[in-house]
């Protein structure tokens, strides 16, 4: 329809009516359209970019770090008689037995085994804790000490990486001649989940890692959930409006901003030389990450509380609920999901966090997994930067390895969030 | 609602009970060995750590941190007590300025223990033409681009007029290998930063820098020989015409086939090595807190165990540490069992 109906100008002179048909017109609606598409394109091509990052990462990750969770092991024939002096069962078992098994001298019958069977050769065949495993397989089994044993140990980091992606060219030859002896096997790293950091990539592993980081985020969300939102809750419902509340209002969201590393220096200076609490302890760590992460859980819970519509409380006051049965009956239910999906985001912030914990000490080499709170831990993300920084090309897989783990531990994180918000969620 | 209610005290409650754990156990004892330092020492120290820990049945395993030997020694002379650490690990001596803030703190006794060597030594067959080198042209000769520009040197004389005329061939090790590591930071560094165009370069782009300054040339001048030094003695023994670039110690062990190439008019001997004058290596030490000693248990056997393990054949050999002259060896640990403190007129000289 052509709109015919005259118009006017504010002088008041008549002007012609707008000609849609009129080739100017025409030109100036395909310029509209095409700008749109335009934009919807670029709209597209900006999902479609950040897509392909993640799609990258991980296939580089999982490329990578697959053969991290796998390792190559080859046989070694030790005849324990002979290299212990005849050494028996009954002593390794009972209150001194790690005594004995220190007295035996396991490297050097290790490495006089590994001579006897393989002779001199250009690259070392065996990681260089083998005589770790050694120890621990006796030690769960004594019997194997009084008679002549095949063990399968894992092998070095040069002949582990040609075995998985090439290497070095004496590597490979010696690869090739290992495996016309039908001496190498290829098995499933259970130590890599199992075991804590060690020198030797082959003996690496992330469970204390992640004990550090389970224990860590433990302490966060005990304390900072909570507190986050008890301090959100009463913002909200209880507190007046005034310039004091204000200035909170205000100090949260700058908070919730605050570079990392800061509370980092923070946690270093109140908890470890006020307080005196135990450097590298994952109690001070949860502490120190429950600090940054309230000032995002109280936002999130005052925007979740606000959301809930006044008609409920209401209802409520009108039927004759007290205050708190308002905000614990109906306020706090129908807030939680919201209150839940900032709780997590905040916690997924904590658990990639590594500058605040560099500087309360979490950065330790640490052998053994944590037994509690205040001993000295390290957390998922320090280990990854701690690997990532190692000579040894062993600890590449192993770097990539530990992120999938990472990354697994988010997302379950995650998973147990949208869980948890669907199971609450009321719609009105 | 009063379930969720529960759950939340019954958090804060398991809180407070960590809270009273932790301040037991942060003013009372520590019963592991807390370790800080250098990055350099930082391997040695947790191989030694992971061995010192599985030698007998109850020890704890000590705590390693990383902070770099200045950060280090500086938490190590913060007091005594627990809360700080019992070693400090050190690429270079302590500063007399340092000690004395020991002192300030109420460190008064701190032993010192020489544990090695990190460094590298240039050295050629005892048969082949005398060479001597400076740093500058030990870079011209081995950089992939010497100053950023093209490596046009084939022998030794095109990189200068007075050296032999015999081709570049350098055996050493690869590109994972600490050895190599020292040798681009204590050689190859230094001789590009003598042109002063790269030091310059240096303030303004340090990645381009650190390029062009320990980037080795891969056109066959430069053999990587693998980790093994003892192949490139060898090697060294049967070609008079190459150098080589290996551990200090397979020099000194193998003096009748090869002798040390003097870099810097300096030739590589334990004295000039200890006193820091040859340009290739430098001693490591750890610090010890002797106020810790028979209060954390096992900080004792943990120095003993370095000091063993730092010999020729010890297990951190194979990791690039240079073992000490068996006489330095047998002081350092004489100063281990009698933990000789150590003071400023030490230290100053």
């Amino acid at each position: 329809m052509i709109d015919t109906t005259p118009r006017f100008t504010v002088d008041g002179t008549r002007t012609a009516p707008t000609n849609w048909d009129s080739p100017d017109m025409r030109k100036r609606i395909a310029r509209r359209y095409a700008a749109e598409r335009r934009f919807k394109y670029l709209g597209m091509g900006a999902v479609i970019l950040s897509a392909a990052f993640l799609a990258f990462l991980l296939y580089v990750m999982i490329g990578n770090g697959l053969s991290g969770f796998q390792r190559t092991e080859v046989a070694l024939d030790v005849d324990f008689p002979a290299l212990t002096g005849g050494t028996g069962a009954a002593a390794l078992t009972g209150p001194s037995a790690e005594n004995t098994a220190a007295s035996l001298d396991l490297p050097g019958v290790v490495s006089v085994a590994v001579e006897a069977q393989y002779g001199e050769t250009e690259v070392p065949i065996f990681s260089s804790g083998a005589w770790q495993i050694v120890q621990k397989r006796l030690l769960e089994d004594p019997a194997l000490i009084e008679a002549r044993q095949t063990m399968w140990l894992p092998a070095s980091s040069e002949l582990d990486i040609a075995a998985k992606e090439g290497g070095s060219a004496q590597a490979e030859r010696l690869l090739a001649a290992l495996r016309a002896g039908d001496a190498v096997q290829t098995g499933f790293n259970s130590s890599f989940l199992t075991g804590s950091d060690a020198t030797d990539p082959a003996q690496a592993g992330i469970w204390s890692a992640f004990k550090g980081s389970l224990m860590t985020m433990l302490v966060t969300v005990i304390l900072a959930f909570p507190i986050g939102v008890l301090a959100a809750l009463y913002l909200e419902e209880y507190a007046p409006k005034n310039r004091w509340t204000d200035l909170i209002e205000v100090s949260i969201n700058n908070l919730a901003a605050v570079p990392s590393i800061i509370f980092g220096l923070l946690g270093l200076v109140v908890f470890l030389n006020w307080f005196n609490m135990p450097r590298s302890a994952a109690i001070v760590g949860g502490l120190t990450l429950a600090l940054m992460t309230m000032p995002i859980i109280v936002i999130a819970g005052r925007n979740a509380i606000k959301s809930v519509p006044p008609s409920i409380r209401e209802a409520a006051l009108g039927i004759g609920a007290s205050p708190i049965q308002v905000v614990f009956h109906h306020v706090l239910p129908l807030a939680l999901p919201g209150i839940l999906t900032g709780t997590i985001i905040g916690m997924a912030r904590a658990l990639g966090e590594t500058a605040p914990l560099l500087l309360i000490g979490m950065r330790a080499f640490i052998p053994t997994p944590p037994g509690g709170l205040t001993d000295p831990s390290t957390v998922l993300p320090v280990q990854i930067y701690l690997w990532s920084d190692e000579v040894n090309r062993g600890f590449v897989e192993k770097t990539s390895a530990a992120i999938i783990v990472l990354l697994l531990f988010l997302l379950s994180m995650n998973a147990l969030a949208i869980y948890l918000r669907n199971k609450f969620e009321t719609r009105w | 609602m009063f379930k969720q209610v529960a759950a939340l005290s019954a958090g804060i409650a398991l809180l407070a009970g960590c809270q009273d754990q932790a301040s037991t156990s942060g003013g009372g004892t520590r019963d592991h060995i807390a370790i800080v330092g250098s990055s350099t020492v930082f391997p040695f120290a947790k191989a030694v750590s992971e061995r010192y820990a599985s030698g007998a049945a109850g020890r704890t395993a000590p705590v390693l941190e990383s902070t770099g030997t200045g950060g280090g020694i500086e938490q190590f002379c913060a007091g005594v007590g627990p809360g700080t650490p019992d070693v400090a690990n050190a690429s270079r001596r302590m500063k007399v300025s340092e000690l004395e803030t020991c002192q300030k703190n109420g460190v008064t006794d701190v032993a010192e223990v020489t544990i090695g060597i990190d460094g590298i030594a240039m050295a050629q067959s005892v048969e082949g033409p005398k060479f001597a080198l400076t740093e500058a042209q030990i870079y011209q000769a081995l950089a992939a681009k010497p100053y950023g520009m093209e490596q046009t040197a084939k022998t030794w004389a095109d990189v200068d007029a007075s050296l032999p005329n015999i081709p570049i061939a350098v055996y050493g090790p690869p590109s994972t290998s600490g050895t190599r590591d020292a040798f681009e930071e204590l050689i190859l560094q230094k001789g590009c930063d003598a042109n002063p165009k790269m030091a310059a370069l240096k303030e303004s782009d340090k990645d381009q820098h650190d390029a062009v300054c320990t980037d080795i040339r891969t056109d066959g001048a430069y053999k990587e020989q693998g980790e093994n030094d003892n192949l490139i003695v060898q090697k060294l023994a049967s070609n008079p015409d190459m150098l080589g670039v290996f551990g200090y110690s397979y020099m000194e062990a193998n003096a009748n086939k090869v002798r040390g190439i003097p870099i810097q008019g300096v030739t590589p001997t334990y004295d000039t090595i200890a006193s820091g004058e040859y340009p290739g290596a430098r001693p490591l030490y750890i610090y010890v807190k002797k106020a810790h000693i028979g209060k954390i248990p096992g900080l004792k056997d943990y120095v003993q165990e370095f000091v063993s393990a730092g010999g020729k054949d010890g297990y951190l050999a194979p990791l690039g540490l240079i073992a000490l002259p068996d006489d330095a060896r047998a002081k350092a640990a004489a100063d281990v069992d009698a933990m000789t403190s150590i003071d400023a007129a030490a230290l100053a000289n």
